[in-house]
């Protein structure tokens, strides 16, 4: 009370503005600022003691309502332009939308770098490991953006400017550093495949799905998109989270309860607390056995001889395995092999809960031979330390482990990788750690000296500094077919060095990877060095030459090329036609914005590539409709031609082009940006 | 593409080391949140200077040329402001380039329109107008549709902090500073050779070495001071070419001090349509003609040129 003859003014309880004048010391700011709280959340019976605080869930509806626009992007998994760049580049959802409500191809908004299904048709398609874990509409990329202030979410709109359709799910991360679905698409929602001609009309829409009802409190969302559905790419322009501003002090208050709420249930040290019907009954009963000394003999008894009749007297449905009468059949009679291949097929989660039921199915879900393939990608959001290390003890004979995505905000800890990894890497042949943001250099020695037998190493979006992250222990992995580095700086003497000693390689990605890397060089070593070749990514390796593409040449056993952005301007004299020549088990070929192919390069296209399936000609200057012709009809096998951004081919040729489309049954594209000027 | 492979090789490694185009966005909104309690500003607003600012222009062939806000033909500009900078440039697409079927404005307009965009990107330095053109010149590798053709540019940036002025001139247009009936800073024309000025540019595939390229790098920069009533003018040739130094200094002398966009606004027209009436008329003795017949060529007359004006003056 002595704070307010301090500041001179009579307070009486319920007036809210009480501004306190600057000028007032630190200490009786606060102390003012804590007392209008509390009469704000005791003004229901005017106690202005602050010692009595009324919980009202009435803190939600203080505060004003706002909208705000992204103010910066923490994470994705892909964009379609390299990362320094502001075109098609995840850098552009920040801010307000600059194209919407416009529907087009524009460079202003933010591009994934994948579309529709053709990627799962490619040689260097890889299947998920442990996919039974996946939903139904799994997530392909996403991306993490932050906002400005913390609010209670009323609606996320996300503002699609080209093919709109790929969101699947939304996610918010709460104050209490958990991860909340705010909304998951159903496959009614997703565009049925009559609306995925490439000549429906479609508009640009603002995507405001429908929220679930929770009280998060949240300023970072993260948005799932699926391509599946989709015709071509699909580019959002902004991202808008609009909700109720929550004050400091309520939030600081949810944050206690929370973590109190987490100490109550660590000693059950579960990750799944909801439990069935008979445990919550449990709970509700406030039921403790009374037993003072040997409790696990007090409770075996009490199961086997009293719980049926407690269960009688409470009115639960008696589980089957409870039942006394022997003569009916259930699950349990099964020898345990059998259960073991039914449970086989259950996802993660399952068989987590699976082992809560008993002491056989807790035994047979912790079985080794249950975890050979581990993925916890589809449960980015659950992955913690605690969770590795209970994985640690049941999976002794690991060969596959996905575990991308995890660890974001810290919640897997460096150290509990490692030791994952030295107790249980001895035999993993597939390891993907996609975008895991805890990995330093010490993990990456741990792979190197750990996982020595791996043969497929995926390392995509890592993004830190390569003087950081101490590649070179991976100098020891010798047997590796498959390495992707989508995204991921690397040294160029260390990758060398990689190339040299993995003489089986047969599919490597450095998509993005032009600028730290001399792809020329590169590219001579494969040829020398890694002859069994089957697909190379070299997105936007804009320092690719002639020379560089002449020494593929070698590579006989190339079925997929990806050289979209490459070489610019620069001429590609012969080294076109003798890829073609020499390799001519090419099926997928993307020479996007390779804008020094000639129409000789298409004729030698049409003539050479016999069992081109996928082409993708975007941005090349010289094309007519003639030259599509050609190929059309030369390569017959072919399903996929993008013809998007041939400023050569006339509009009115287009039509001409549908036409083809539907006779040669070929999925044409031809975005450009429509000048409505 | 020389100039090209080097600008762009420096400019992905300076970001690739810092990946700041995302993040610094959410440290600086993060500092931002926490000082929202009354803190005060780091500069106090008594000094920041800003530009008013107006645009005028006449494109060269009104018929062909629909008029399309931000650019006069083959002439371009942009203009933008933030809390740490405001920028203004302009850029004239060379002509020469129709003749190969390509449209000579989409190159300039495309650097304009980009480097308006970079000024709101985080990696943003007001200090250094050549790697706001230089990055601009790098997206054109980023685009799906082909932009071909060349253009000079001319970029200047006002540093609110240190009301400092930081240019960039590449070629013939350029800009003009006054202040109490004076020139005291004017940019210099950069010519290979007569009618060549330097240009950034792109050519079609194939036609590489044929091609005049210059590299933002050769861009000619100033930094200066600015104080309260300077007049800054920036146009392209279509100006410099057909007004005499003289009666530009008497016009803009008028303008000194001026903070009425409106007034602004009626000066830059004034000096346009002075530059367009010159450039069509065929016997008056214009600075081109002069320079003409400097390189031993006959002319007379004005040039007929896109005009582009972009008139400011710094307002405390």
């Amino acid at each position: 009370m002595s704070l307010l003859a301090f500041d001179g003014r009579v307070d009486e309880g319920n007036s809210s503005d009480t501004e306190p004048d600057e000028l007032i010391d630190f200490t009786t700011l606060l102390m003012e600022r804590q007392r209008e709280d509390d009469c704000n959340d005791s003004w229901l019976d005017g106690n202005t003691d602050t010692n009595s605080k009324v919980q009202s869930q009435s803190y939600y509806n203080q505060g004003y309502h706002l909208g705000q626009y992204v103010l910066g992007v923490l994470d994705f998994s892909s964009q379609y332009g390299i990362d320094y760049s502001i075109s098609y580049t995840a850098a552009n959802v920040i801010g307000r939308p600059t194209k919407f409500p416009a529907y087009g191809d524009y460079p202003e908004t933010f591009t994934m770098r994948t579309y529709g299904d053709w990627w799962l048709c490619v040689p260097s398609y890889t299947r998920e490991i442990q996919s039974q874990n996946l939903p139904s509409l799994p997530t392909h990329d996403f991306i993490v953006v932050c906002f400005e202030k913390f609010v209670a979410p009323t609606e996320v709109a996300i503002f699609e400017t080209f093919n709109p359709g790929g969101v699947v799910r939304i996610w918010a991360y709460n104050i209490t550093k958990h991860w909340t679905c705010l909304w998951e698409a159903k496959n009614s929602d997703m565009i049925q495949p009559r609306n995925r001609s490439n000549y429906a009309h479609r508009d640009s829409r603002r995507f405001a799905p429908p929220l679930k009802a929770t009280n998060v409190i949240t300023k970072t969302l993260r948005i799932d998109f699926n391509h599946s559905q989709l015709n071509y790419y699909t580019e959002i322009d902004a991202i808008m989270l609009c909700g109720r501003t929550v004050s400091m002090r309520n939030m600081q208050q949810l944050i206690a309860s929370a973590s109190a709420n987490v100490q109550r249930f660590d000693s059950s040290s579960r990750e799944d607390i909801s439990g069935g019907p008979i445990t919550n009954k449990l709970r509700t009963l406030r039921f403790q056995p009374s037993c003072r000394e040997n409790y696990a003999a007090k409770l075996h008894d009490f199961i086997n001889k009293d719980l049926s009749q407690f269960l009688m007297e409470n009115n639960l449905d008696p589980g089957q395995q409870l039942n006394s009468s022997a003569s009916q059949n259930c699950l349990t009679d099964l020898p345990f092999e059998i259960l073991l291949k039914i449970l086989s097929y259950l996802d993660l989660m399952s068989l987590f809960r699976m082992g809560q039921v008993s002491r056989l199915f807790y035994d047979i879900s912790t079985h080794p031979l249950l975890y050979g393939e581990l993925s916890l990608k589809p449960y980015w959001h659950l992955a913690n330390s605690k969770l590795l290390c209970t994985l640690a003890q049941r999976a002794t004979m690991l060969r596959k482990l996905d575990l991308s995505w995890c660890g974001a905000f810290g919640e897997v800890s460096p150290t509990e990788f490692k030791k994952f990894l030295t107790q249980r890497g001895d035999n993993l042949t597939h390891l993907r750690l996609n975008s895991c943001k805890f990995l330093n250099a010490s993990c990456i020695e741990t792979v190197g000296i750990v996982c020595d037998n791996l043969i497929e190493l995926s390392l995509r979006s890592c993004a830190i500094d390569p003087p950081l992250l101490n590649f070179s222990c991976l100098a020891n992995l010798k047997n590796l077919e498959r390495l992707d580095l989508f995204q991921t700086a690397f040294e160029s003497e260390l990758l060398l060095s990689m190339l040299e000693g993995n003489r089986k390689l047969k599919h490597l990605n450095l998509a993005f990877c032009g600028v730290s890397v001399n792809m020329d060089n590169v590219a001579t070593h494969l040829a020398t060095y890694n002859t069994q070749l089957v697909s190379l990514d070299m997105w936007k390796a804009h320092f690719l030459s002639a020379r560089g593409l002449q020494s593929l040449a070698r590579c006989h056993h190339l079925e997929e090329l990806d050289l979209g952005w490459c070489l610019r301007e620069a001429t590609l004299g012969d080294s076109l036609h003798q890829l073609l020549s020499n390799c001519p088990k090419l099926k997928k070929l993307f020479l996007s914005a390779v804008r020094g192919i000639t129409e000789r390069d298409l004729i030698h296209i049409a003539t050479l590539g016999k069992n081109l399936e996928q082409l993708d000609l975007m941005g090349i200057l010289n094309i007519t409709h003639e030259r599509v012709y050609d190929i059309l009809i030369h390569c017959t096998k072919l399903q996929l031609l993008d013809l998007s951004f041939c400023d050569s081919i006339m509009d009115h040729d287009l039509d001409v082009i549908a036409d083809w489309s539907r006779l040669f049954n070929v999925d044409i594209k031809s975005s450009r940006i429509y000048n409505a000027r | 593409m020389h100039s090209l492979n080097w600008t762009s090789r420096l400019i992905s490694r300076a970001l690739r080391s810092s990946f700041s185009t995302l993040l610094d966005a959410t440290t600086a909104g993060g500092a931002a949140t926490t000082t929202t309690k009354g803190a005060a500003k780091p500069t106090p607003n008594r000094s920041r200077p800003r530009f008013v600012s107006v645009v005028c222009g006449f494109a060269k062939d009104n018929l062909r040329h629909k008029y399309k806000p931000g650019k006069y033909g083959e002439d371009s500009w942009f203009k933008a402001s933030t809390e740490t900078a405001d920028v203004m440039g302009v850029a004239d697409g060379v002509g020469g380039w129709r003749s190969y079927g390509i449209d000579p404005g989409e190159f300039s307009s495309f650097l304009m329109r980009t480097c308006e965009r970079l000024v709101r990107c985080t990696h943003f330095n007001p200090q250094r107008p050549v790697n706001l053109l230089a990055y601009s010149y790098c997206e054109l590798m980023e685009q799906k549709k082909p932009i071909l053709g060349s253009s000079t540019a001319c970029v200047l940036i006002l540093n609110r902090e240190t009301s400092t002025v930081h240019t960039a001139n590449i070629g013939d247009s350029g800009f003009i500073v006054v202040r109490e009936g004076e020139i005291v800073h004017k940019s210099e024309e950069q010519q290979h050779y007569f009618n060549t000025p330097f240009q950034l540019s792109l050519p079609p595939p194939g036609h590489g070495p044929n091609v005049l390229s210059d590299s933002p790098e050769s861009a000619d920069t100033m930094n200066f001071p600015v104080q309260e009533g300077d007049v800054i003018l920036i146009a392209t040739d279509g100006v410099f070419d057909n007004v005499p130094e003289d009666l530009m200094l008497q016009v803009l002398r008028d303008v000194e001090g001026e903070r009425d966009p409106v007034k602004l606004q009626m000066t830059a027209n004034t000096l346009a349509l002075m530059a367009r009436t010159l450039s069509l008329n065929s016997e008056f003795i214009s600075p081109f003609a002069i320079s003409a017949r400097r390189n031993n060529i006959q002319a007379r007359g004005g040039k007929p040129d896109d005009i582009t004006v972009v008139l400011a003056t710094v307002a405390m």
